[in-house]
């Protein structure tokens, strides 16, 4: 069991009403690594989040995390998933720490009353991000910034080992990307798996150690320096070179 | 005072006033805890197409002499199952899907209604009976409405997550399909609590006003479903004395006075009403 990677997607197609939308990909994630997934729109980027959380049934091939089948997987809260901002009701009447306690709700009984152990871990959470000033308020109070670092406190506070991050670069100033970032080399120090899709290229080059290429398949993936290469930006993006600064 | 006092107590001396009194409190307060789910949700639409979608379900019950409730909750599910049916194997698209099957249904109630007379009372069916409800529709309604209340307890936390974050449920093994139909199943039932007091074409109204008047009051949910209840209960007594001193329809009546009280919280609401709003745009400015 101990050579087993975090997440291990083996030959997954994923179809859609006759369409297919990923096919046959594999990739293979450590244990402590943070993997920035990049490809353009439609490329099948949310397809391959969808498999990884178990929302999607591939027809072929099968996903596991930590060794263990996707079912069981999510019944231990292992996937934790930070939206993106455009996916959130901010008007939703609900406070920071009580989207931060949502991420508890797999720890506790059917009445999802809070024992001390998810207190504790709800506000070490939110210490964390630097968020506790602002646990009290309601979600659309705060700024790009906050709402980001309010959701990665519910997916530290749901203690998952594998965090798959949407855009979380979109909508925030250059201050928050370097916390966000700091954070998640923080988070990888740790031993979590991370996956971040973004279109932000230059910011997979400095703080991601593995990139991965999907475009309808998974075309490459692995170290940073080994793979981040014209080539594979060229294959990624149809054939068109996107304006990157590669620091090689 | 004394006027006051006797405004209120005079009516509640018959037995019928006293009964439709409480059981409107009761049923306002139901719909109340619902209604904040369904604005939150976004279901207003499916609240209208469920509660038109009972009518030959109730006019049936009467027929073939079931409870109808029975008949309400078999159509409620009905029309949502064949919601979804048609949504997904078709590519017509949901508003027009539920557009479509509820106005059917009711269509269906209609036509059973004319052929049997002399068994159903049209206008009771479509808009409420509470001064005249017999013994036994007060027992089916606080059964079922006692029902729901608990449900709704005992799952708030995984249905409000239902409503915030389906994803999130989703990733951490809750299992959204049967969240789905548990609220679905929530709004039959309410429905059918309901329709006693105001009737078919009044029901959306006591599922949506008073949770949208609380979403104005408040950032927080457990605020919102209190705000939401004292309303909604409110609303129901008052307008039940009303009709009363008026003597115009009950259901009517609970309506207006809901959504009077919606349209003053819609101007003074102190951090989400117009007033205020204004206020910041003007310090803004």
């Amino acid at each position: 069991m101990q050579n087993l990677s975090r997440i291990q997607v083996e030959n997954v197609t994923v179809t859609y009403n006759g369409k297919v939308a990923l096919h046959g990909a594999t990739l293979s994630l450590n244990k402590g690594s943070i993997a920035g997934l990049v490809g353009m729109n439609g490329s099948g980027k949310s397809t391959l989040f969808k498999a990884i959380m178990g929302f999607v049934q591939p027809t072929t091939g099968r996903v596991l995390i930590n060794g263990l089948p996707i079912r069981q997987a999510q019944k231990r809260g292992l996937v934790a998933y930070v939206p993106q901002s455009e996916e959130v009701d901010w008007n939703f009447p609900i406070s920071v720490s009580d989207v931060v306690m949502m991420g508890r709700y797999g720890y506790m009984n059917i009445l999802r009353i809070p024992r001390n152990s998810d207190r504790r871990m709800v506000a070490e959470s939110l210490e964390r991000v630097q968020m506790t000033p602002f646990k009290d308020r309601q979600i659309g109070e705060l700024s790009g910034g906050q709402k980001k670092r309010a959701f990665l406190a519910r997916a530290l506070a749901q203690q998952g080992s594998v965090i798959l991050l949407d855009e979380p670069f979109t909508g925030v100033d250059v201050k928050t990307e370097k916390a966000i970032a700091e954070l998640l080399i923080e988070l990888r120090q740790q031993g979590h798996t991370i996956l971040v899709s973004t279109h932000d290229l230059n910011s997979v080059a400095t703080f991601c150690d593995q990139v991965v290429f999907i475009n309808q398949t998974i075309l490459a993936y692995g170290a940073t320096q080994d793979v981040f290469t014209p080539e594979n930006l060229t294959r990624t993006f149809g054939g068109v070179m996107p304006n990157v600064q590669l620091n090689q | 005072m004394n006027a006051i006092v006797q405004w209120f107590v005079a009516p509640i001396q018959y037995d019928f006033m006293l009964k439709a009194v409480l059981v409107s409190a009761f049923v306002g307060m139901v719909c109340a805890v619902l209604s904040c789910y369904m604005t939150l949700k976004g279901w207003a639409l499916m609240g209208d197409a469920v509660s038109h979608s009972v009518t030959p379900g109730v006019v049936l019950a009467y027929i073939l002499n079931l409870p109808f409730a029975l008949g309400a909750f078999v159509f409620g599910i009905g029309s949502v199952l064949a919601i979804g049916f048609i949504k997904s194997k078709t590519r017509i698209k949901e508003d027009t899907v539920i557009g479509l099957v509820f106005t059917g249904f009711f269509a269906l109630g209609l036509v059973l209604i004319s052929k049997n007379p002399s068994n159903v009372d049209l206008m009771h069916i479509l808009f409420g009976n509470v001064l005249g409800i017999p013994m036994h529709d007060i027992i089916q309604t606080l059964v079922i409405g006692s029902i729901t209340l608990a449900i709704i307890l005992v799952l708030r936390k995984d249905l409000l997550l239902f409503c915030f974050d389906p994803t999130h449920a989703q990733s951490i093994g809750l299992n959204t399909t049967a969240l789905y139909y548990t609220l679905l199943t929530l709004l039959s039932l309410t429905i059918v609590v309901a329709l006693q007091a105001v009737g078919i074409i009044l029901v959306v109204a006591m599922l949506v006003t008073p949770g949208a008047i609380a979403y104005l009051l408040s950032d927080r949910f457990d605020h919102m479903m209190i705000f939401a209840v004292i309303s909604g209960i409110f609303s129901s007594v008052m307008g039940t004395y009303v009709s009363y001193y008026l003597d115009a329809s009950t259901g009517g009546c609970i309506v207006v006075l809901q959504t009077l009280i919606f349209v003053i919280t819609m101007i003074l609401a102190p951090k989400h009403g117009l007033i205020a709003r204004m206020r910041k745009q003007s310090i803004i400015e």
